[in-house]
């Protein structure tokens, strides 16, 4: 293959000072990449470029996102996946798979030993201090028992190739290691957006991994194997891999839960469920071992659970990993790490590490201090970019500082020597360039060895000549393949496709944080679209008005001004003394309804916390739920960029959201089962629609308006509620009160009537968990009752009357006032018997200290 | 502990606790943890323990001439041993929760008393002299999460600032020391009645000398602690042996009110 001739190539070699994963020194091309470079040729740069985008799209589609920490903008990024593989043939991957378990036993051993015997220390194979010192050495967790196959059940390792032509370790990951999800999803998208690039090449799978790691999980719950409860405890939608939690959370069909989600009672972990408390008998944690119990460890924490740790003592649940196995991540093990392999296995490291220095000891520390500049100096217990020091790029200044606090406590410094890794093709800006990677593997406990995933996620440094790798900057990721001889069964179909994979058996075992998501879901979908239809009748009276902002024309307009003040709640708006201003420019008040997001009762805040409550719950989405709510997003964000406030722009912007919002409440009918929750969603939805309907007839209907004032008014209500169709092929008659109010409170067939809604929330709320004791029906299901037998005993004429003087129906107003009134106490009866109401978790003393 | 025995304890908690177990933490001290699961306005606990305080069964520094003579430099060759007792007190030399990152400031304070021939007793002894005359003893300016750096520019405090500082000031010349939570009697003025209530929590400090161990040292009181002194728990410092602590789930704020009173058993 000629590869100089080919654009894509371009450069590529001449630039390359690193050592290449495709160009080996001898300047010939590593054969293992050979296919797969002559697929790339084959696609063709304008073709290679299509592809990329369709990766990017589909990666955006797919919702498949990055937030990053303290970053305003950072929150929900793209996660960025590069067009082209990295590969490495299944012949040397066997030893890397080798070296992976050996190095997963290992650490299994010391975390064994750190908190138990301490033998290692004992006989002096490690140094007292690399375990003393160490922050993520736990006192808490000495001694702790673990009735699980092995204690360190989920192994990470960063791997890039060294000098040596070898893949060497670069960190261990023993916490919570992040990317297995990453992984799954790269590969499901390359396969999607580019399946000519397998072409003649065989990949591994990583089906089977997949499978022996749900294994593990189950065999985790050593009380009760049969019928398990495992849950994925994340930190919550703020989280850097947010997407990942949710997405293990459908494909392995566990529910996801947050600290608040779960207790501790009588010994045991339980989750709060709709129905009552239920054991949780195994926790797969994306939380770090500080911050999992706030009893014992962080003080700080609303990440975890108080009292988690006794649990643990005491065997009741099994947590993975372990809280305290954050030890291993100890940069101070790296010199040692030879002769604990000798130690425990008799036999030497297979996989290179990084030549390291620890500063504890004399010798290292003045070897070190003497040479310094040529080192990378790192805190044992930290392995953020603030405890790294690149000494080379230091001056005399920082250089002594350094040296002070290596001397002050030298314990808790490593010196490694700078390393130069190997680069590999990533695309960018139309050819191939060079860049540095790292691959993350993974290795899960399986009875008594490790099952090393085939592959795994790498991630590729963002700028040409950089050091760091990280996510952290929201870097670009690599599908990573396993190439070997033998050919493959086809691609499996991964699960994300099918949406309802959550195992929760019936609505009893919702967790009732999920439950108050989806019940407010429900309600500011609701507000949305009841908000956004009367904003637009009401700009569409404007503009049929040939509106003229100097003067309020009608005095219809002033009433629809009005009534939409008091319907989004807004006030003072156009309602009270100073409403002058507002009056005498009524778009500028309006538009500050619909955008200003810090003004309660806006468009745009119910929107915002529609955002927050569905975003949690995104393990319970499907692809085209997705879709639709990311367009929503966009329509908003390019709206307020473009900054154009026109009526027919305002309109413009709300017919394309409610469009979606539509859609979007058709999809979640047909997305989630009822038995996950969606009950708690119908009735959020339904009752915030009564109550907004009970306050637009209030604000619309109450006053005795003369007659053309009457028509209009009442012509606005039914196009806001898109109910004029109906009303005209149900009545075909000119409009009236009496037949408005029969059709949109009475109607008992009318979906949107009152009279329907109310129904509707009541059959619902009948199938919510009650408690046993039959006899006694529930607060919530008293007071819809109530609602209810309120509505059947209204009487039209009644509703229609007069006072005295003729001004307004007063009868018709304490009729609604009060329905609203019951409609808000049964949604707070729903909130307090469902919802998680655990009070605000404080300290007896107040002592936060940074563990 | 040689030199105190429990002879008899009781601990009383209001409301009823649902769960109450006891457990040895890391250092060995004991720990009674409890959890109650009804609405409550007050939460009240009581221990009551009958103590035999004998401080004269403690070996006695002042007995050992090799205790009392090793110097700061021979100290730090003796704690390289990887052999225990050492091993197990190694830890009590490094860094903790509460104090990590010893300043020069501290460092300087210390090192004018600790010097590499120096008996490693009387630079600790001293240094507990200075503690009590440099600094004030000051309710209103600290608190329990109040930095050791704070305490260490302003010069004021309580016991267990003290003690604090004096641990870091040890361990910045490479000792092993920790932290000892207790409680003092306090004895009436002549003539007067002891009052209910009126003995402390109190905290200070212990060294380990090698060829000897661990002795104690009052900072607050100047002086080397004696029957008055009752041991309660130790550690690396305060955040290893909270008297209390906990979590409550709660929506108001909370305040909480100690009392100690030590009497001779009738």
């Amino acid at each position: 293959m000629i590869l100089d001739s080919n654009i894509l190539f371009q450069n590529y070699f001449s630039d390359n000072r690193n050592y290449d994963e495709v160009l080996k020194s001898n300047m010939t091309i590593n054969p293992n990449w050979e296919t797969l470079l002559e697929n790339i040729n084959h696609i063709g740069l304008k073709e290679l470029i299509n592809k990329q985008n369709e990766v990017d799209w589909l990666m955006d589609e797919n919702g498949v996102t990055y937030n990053v920490y303290n970053d305003p903008k950072g929150m929900r990024r793209p996660w960025n996946l590069n067009v082209v593989p990295f590969v490495i043939h299944e012949n040397e991957w066997k030893t890397i798979e080798k070296g992976i378990i050996q190095r997963a036993e290992l650490l299994n051993l010391i975390l064994k030993d750190i908190y138990g015997k301490r033998d290692l220390i004992k006989k002096g194979v490690i140094p007292h201090d690399v375990v003393f010192a160490h922050r993520g050495f736990l006192r808490q967790c000495d001694q702790i028992d673990y009735k699980t196959s092995k204690n360190l059940l989920i192994y990470s390792a960063d791997l890039s190739r060294g000098p040596d032509g070898r893949m060497w370790v670069v960190n261990d990951r023993t916490q919570a290691p992040s990317g297995m999800g990453y992984a799954l999803e790269n590969r499901y998208a390359i396969n999607r957006a580019v399946p000519t690039i397998f072409k003649n090449i065989h990949v591994q799978h990583s089906s089977s991994f997949f499978y022996s790691f749900n294994q593990m999980l189950i065999d985790a719950a050593h009380n009760n194997k049969d019928n398990p409860n495992i849950v994925i405890l994340t930190p919550g939608p703020l989280n850097e891999t947010y997407f990942e939690h949710s997405y293990l959370s459908s494909f392995l069909g566990y529910p996801l839960v947050t600290g608040n989600d779960l207790v501790v009672r009588n010994g045991k972990v339980w989750m709060k469920t709709l129905k009552a408390l239920k054991q949780v008998d195994v926790i797969l944690r994306r939380v770090d071992d500080v911050y999992m119990d706030p009893l014992e460890l962080r003080e700080d924490s609303y990440l975890g659970v108080a009292g988690l740790l006794d649990v643990v003592r005491n065997q009741n649940v099994t947590i993975i990993n372990p809280i305290g196995s954050g030890v291993l991540e100890n940069s101070g093990l790296i010199p040692f790490m030879n002769a604990i392999s000798r130690y425990f296995l008799n036999e030497d490291l297979i996989l290179p590490q990084i030549a390291s220095w620890w500063c504890g000891q004399e010798k290292e520390r003045q070897y070190v201090l003497s040479n310094l500049s040529n080192f990378v100096v790192k805190r044992i217990d930290r392995s953020n970019r603030e405890s790294l020091f690149f000494c080379e790029f230091l001056d005399a200044n920082q250089l002594e500082k350094l040296k002070r606090e290596i001397q002050s406590s030298p314990y808790r410094f490593v010196a490694q020597e700078k390393i130069s890794f190997s680069t590999a093709p990533d695309f960018v800006n139309g050819r191939l360039e060079p860049r540095k990677v790292m691959c993350r593997t993974f290795a899960i406990a399986r009875k008594d060895t490790y099952n090393v995933m085939p592959g795994g996620l790498v991630r590729v440094a963002p700028e040409r000549e950089d050091l760091h790798v990280s996510n952290q900057r929201g870097g670009v990721s690599k599908d990573f393949w396993i190439t070997t001889d033998k050919s493959q069964t086809s691609m499996h179909q991964y699960a994300w496709d099918n949406t309802c994979k959550i195992s929760i058996s019936d609505i009893n075992d919702l967790p009732s944080n999920t439950a108050e998501n989806l019940f407010w879901s429900g309600r500011y979908l609701g507000r949305a679209v009841v908000t956004a239809r009367f904003i637009r009748m009401v700009l569409n009276q404007m503009s049929n008005a040939q509106f003229n902002v100097q003067k309020v024309e009608s005095e219809k307009l002033q009433y629809l001004f009005q009534s939409l003040t008091s319907i989004t709640y807004t006030y003072p708006g156009f309602v009270g003394e100073d409403n002058e201003e507002a009056l005498k420019n009524p778009l500028k008040e309006i538009l500050s309804v619909i955008i200003d997001d810090k003004r309660l009762g806006s468009f745009a805040q119910t929107l915002q916390s529609f955002n927050n409550s569905y975003y949690s719950l995104r393990n319970l989405w499907s692809k085209d739920m997705w879709r639709v709510f990311d367009g929503i997003q966009k329509i908003w964000s390019r709206f307020i960029d473009e900054k154009k406030y026109a009526i027919s722009d305002l309109i413009k912007l709300l017919d394309r959201i409610i469009t979606r919002l539509i859609a979007f409440m058709g999809l979640i009918e047909e997305s989630i089962l009822v038995d996950q929750g969606l009950l708690l969603y119908f009735i959020g939805l339904q009752t915030e629609q009564a109550m907004m309907n009970v306050a637009k007839c209030r604000s619309l209907l109450v006053f005795n308006l003369e007659d053309q004032l009457q028509y209009e008014i009442l012509e606005s209500l039914l196009t806001s509620h898109e109910s004029l169709t109906i009303y005209r092929y149900s009545y075909k008659s000119y409009l009236s009160l009496e037949n408005v109010l029969n059709l949109i409170l009475l109607h008992k067939e009318y979906p949107k009537s009152l009279t329907y809604q109310l129904k509707r929330i009541q059959k619902d709320i009948d199938r919510l968990p009650h408690s046993k004791n039959a006899a006694a029906i529930s607060e919530c299901q008293r007071l819809i009752k109530e609602a209810n037998t309120k509505m059947e005993n209204l009487n039209i004429n009644s509703l229609l009357e007069l006072n005295d003087d003729n001004t307004l129906r007063e009868r018709l107003d304490t009729e609604l006032s009060e329905l609203g009134d019951v409609l808000h106490d049964m949604s707070m009866a729903i909130s307090n018997t469902y919802f998680n109401h655990t009070y605000q978790q404080t300290q007896l003393v107040n002592q936060n200290f940074p563990l | 502990m040689i030199g105190q025995t429990v002879l008899d304890y009781n601990i009383d908690i209001s409301p009823t606790p649902t769960e109450i177990s006891e457990k040895l933490d890391f250092f060995g001290n004991t720990v009674t943890r409890f959890s109650i699961q009804q609405y409550h306005k007050e939460l009240k606990v009581t221990t009551n323990s009958k103590i035999r305080r004998d401080y004269s069964l403690q070996p006695n520094i002042y007995d050992s001439i090799e205790g009392k003579s090793i110097t700061l430099q021979q100290a730090l060759m003796a704690l390289k041993s990887y052999e225990e007792p050492i091993l197990a007190v190694r830890q009590f030399a490094l860094e903790s929760i509460l104090i990590a990152k010893i300043t020069p400031e501290i460092k300087a304070y210390a090192e004018v008393s600790f010097k590499p021939n120096r008996p490693v007793f009387e630079a600790a002894f001293e240094l507990m002299q200075r503690i009590y005359t440099d600094f004030e003893f000051n309710r209103e300016f600290t608190n329990v999460a109040t930095p050791i750096h704070d305490v260490m520019k302003e010069k004021k405090g309580v016991c267990q600032d003290f003690a604090q500082i004096a641990i870091a000031c040890v361990r910045s010349a490479g000792l092993p020391a920790r932290y000892v939570s207790g409680y003092i009697e306090t004895l009436p003025p002549p003539g007067k009645v002891k009052l209910v209530g009126a003995d402390a929590s109190h905290a200070w400090f212990s060294v380990y000398i090698p060829k000897f161990g661990w002795v104690d040292f009052d900072p607050t009181n100047n002086q080397i602690p004696k029957n008055q002194h009752i041991v309660v728990s130790w550690g690396r410092d305060y955040y290893d042996v909270p008297p209390l602590k906990g979590v409550i789930y709660s929506t108001g704020k909370n305040k909480m009110k100690v009392a100690v009173d030590i009497r001779p058993a009738v």
